[in-house]
């Protein structure tokens, strides 16, 4: 007997219809896997792997810190799971993405000075720190050091494997490590030889820049996740923010995907690759949506009041010997799979946190 | 989730001189493309596979019934065969029907050939041929499994399916059998006595490797529907890869290199058994000579002899798109 296949299903909430990115071919040889909110993915796997270990009851609370995204996903989630939400931000945090975080029932605390060493990101830790000993019953996602992070994302590896069958290259930025780590991985199972390509800007110490200021956000760190396995990457890249801001323009003018500024960065770099590998198969992961940026990434008086407006895209990166090499523009450099003491000669050092 | 319960009287239509000897076969498997963990009914994971046929190897059944509740089995240390056909009697409202059941087999048992599951399906389709019964593959899986607790996917043939093989269970249908693959089989433990299915730990999977088999079971829906044996061939290679750590293969990294150095498309094995395969493409025109090539490192290697297989011969592959 040949059974009825099933048909296509209501969605519970809005998170498991939106988990999973649309495919869009965006060249002979990329696949586009455009997010609504890619953070749903590892939040949602975080929040189910520690209701199934019982360390997060019904009702309990969920306490972190983040400017980001990752904070967005879990206040959808615990909106809809019933789960009291803290999020320590500090004024970077924009007021649309703050009034949206309340709406959903987070708790949104602000940290408003700076610590005197370690900057803001300590003070975030340090206030987080007193939520979690005011409530004892609290969970701790840690995006950035949580294995349930590169976990999640087998899900997607279904679907991209389902969807395009051979893979060669992954191309995506890079900020927790969690999603080029954990997707690359899973990858890797079916193909051995798939070549992934890490994007990051320049003053991030993800891959051995110095920290500093930077005004392409959602990519780069300041600090060193656990969930970075440097060993992952075949490849990275830096990229200015003026140019990954023209290329998420260029991605909405030719593709008419509104996308945010990780996304077109991370399109910056797959779109060159995949015309240098002709025969190869790429996918570019492209995080979220633009509707955060139309006042900044498109807006051209913001980009020239900011002096980082570009006419053009700069056609190719340039080939650096080492991570030091790297900018001011776009650089690339042949990580080669190797460690982080491989490539910079030691371990990487906080300088800014004790 | 598909089900068919046994025990469900189904008509029966009975000749007019009553059951008469029936004869039945079923054909091997060669181990699993995949074996896993999947999402089942309700998103609860649970244990699949996915077989690879192979039809070189069989048994045949002959059931000549009589009345009396007595089945005896020839040979008599088939009684998984024996108590198949008294769940499928009793299931069937046939409890005052007994008889004599006859195997025939060429399958070396508990290599992984799924020998005991090939022997209750041609067992089952013996009676159901002297019964007039009609027993489709689910109802023979259900019963296959309550006669020896796990059983292969055999029944199904060459449909390729995702068999949960402790409940008995499709978990997914992939709407075609497997593409045409040239198959080298060995015993990776020729000296040994094989493997009890029913004597090893069902494998503890990782939270890590139950998530692995997501892009495996992805990259299948997609070979089979390309009828791509170069990508079944990599979803066997990587699932015989988690396998290592849980019932491993002796020289695996050098089954792998042979692989590489042969040009053949992978490397598959039997999960819960002792063969193994290296795969190659029914198409290429080299392929007689990597062949031979292969068999002679896989006795170099001390694997013994070899033997040589295709499925699913009458498969197209999909024009491109």
């Amino acid at each position: 007997m040949m059974w009825p296949m099933k048909p296509r299903e209501i969605s519970p909430t809005i998170i498991d219809a939106l988990k999973l990115p649309h495919l869009v071919r965006l060249g002979p040889n990329l696949y586009g896997a455009a997010f609504f909110l890619m953070k749903l993915l590892p939040a949602c796997f975080i929040l189910d792997c520690a209701r199934d270990a019982g360390l997060l009851r019904p009702g309990a609370t969920v306490i972190e810190t983040t400017s980001g995204t990752f904070g967005l996903a879990l206040a959808l989630l615990c909106n809809q799971r019933g789960y009291r939400l803290i999020l320590v931000s500090d004024p970077a945090i924009d007021e649309p993405l703050r009034r949206r975080l309340e709406e959903l029932g987070a708790q949104v605390e602000i940290v408003r000075d700076p610590a005197p060493t370690g900057g803001f990101q300590r003070a975030r830790l340090d206030r987080m720190a007193e939520f979690q000993a005011a409530y004892p019953d609290h969970f701790w996602p840690a995006q950035y050091d949580n294995d349930h992070n590169p976990g999640a994302y087998a899900p997607l590896t279904e679907l991209l494997a389902e969807a395009i069958g051979q893979i060669d290259c992954l191309v995506g930025t890079v900020g927790s490590g969690g999603s080029m780590c954990g997707t690359s991985s899973y990858l890797r199972l079916l193909f051995p030889h798939l070549h992934a390509v890490g994007v990051d800007t320049h003053g991030s110490v993800l891959f051995g820049q110095p920290d500093r200021k930077r005004l392409l956000r959602g990519l780069g760190n300041s600090l060193m996740p656990r969930n970075v396995d440097h060993a992952a990457f075949d490849e990275v890249h830096w990229v200015a923010a003026s140019e990954g801001f023209l290329a998420t323009r260029e991605l909405h003018r030719r593709h008419a995907l509104y996308m945010g500024a990780t996304s077109g960065t991370a399109y910056l770099v797959a779109r060159w690759w995949a015309q240098q590998h002709p025969d190869a198969s790429v996918v570019v992961l492209l995080p979220d949506e633009g509707y955060r940026y139309q006042e900044t990434v498109y807006n051209d008086a913001w980009l020239r009041a900011n002096d980082i407006w570009l006419s053009e895209l700069p056609p190719a990166p340039r080939l650096v010997e080492h991570p030091r090499q790297a900018g001011p523009d776009w650089s690339r450099f042949l990580w080669g799979r190797r460690s982080y003491e491989q490539v910079l000669g030691g371990p990487w050092r906080s300088g800014a946190l004790p | 989730m598909i089900e068919d319960s046994p025990v469900l009287p189904a008509p029966v239509h009975r000749r007019v001189s009553g059951p008469q000897q029936g004869h039945g076969a079923a054909t091997a498997h060669h181990g699993e493309i995949l074996q896993g963990m999947f999402a089942g009914p309700e998103g609860h994971p649970r244990r699949g596979l996915v077989t690879l046929p192979c039809a070189i190897f069989g048994s045949q059944a002959a059931f000549d019934p009589a009345p009396g509740a007595v089945v005896a089995v020839e040979p008599g240390w088939k009684h998984k065969a024996r108590l198949a056909v008294e769940l499928a009697l009793a299931s069937r409202d046939l409890a005052g029907w007994g008889g004599r059941l006859t195997i025939r087999s060429n399958i070396p048992p508990q290599w992984g050939f799924g020998s005991s599951t090939c022997d209750i399906t041609a067992a089952l389709r013996a009676l159901a041929d002297a019964f007039q019964l009609d027993l489709p593959p689910a109802t023979i899986a259900a019963i296959a499994v309550r006669a020896e607790m796990a059983s292969d996917s055999i029944m199904f043939e060459d449909r390729a399916v995702l068999f949960a093989q402790r409940d008995g269970v499709v978990l997914e249908e992939f709407g075609g059998p497997l593409p045409a693959l040239d198959v080298v089989g060995f015993n990776t433990d020729p000296a040994g006595a094989g493997v009890d299915t029913l004597n090893i730990a069902p494998a503890a999977y990782s939270y890590r490797e139950v998530e692995a088999f997501r892009p495996l079971i992805g990259l299948l829906r997609r070979a089979i529907y390309a009828q791509d044996p170069r990508l079944v061939a990599r979803v066997a290679s990587a699932s015989a890869r988690i396998n290592q750590r849980h019932l491993p293969k002796p020289q695996f990294e050098r089954l792998e290199q042979l692989v590489e150095s042969t040009g053949a498309l992978g490397l598959q094995v039997a999960h819960s058994g002792t063969i193994a395969g290296i795969v190659f493409d029914p198409a290429d025109g080299d392929g007689k000579r990597k062949i031979r090539r292969a068999q002679a490192l896989i006795a170099e290697l001390g694997f013994g002899s070899s033997w040589h297989f295709r499925t699913n011969e009458r498969g197209e592959r999909r024009p491109d798109e």
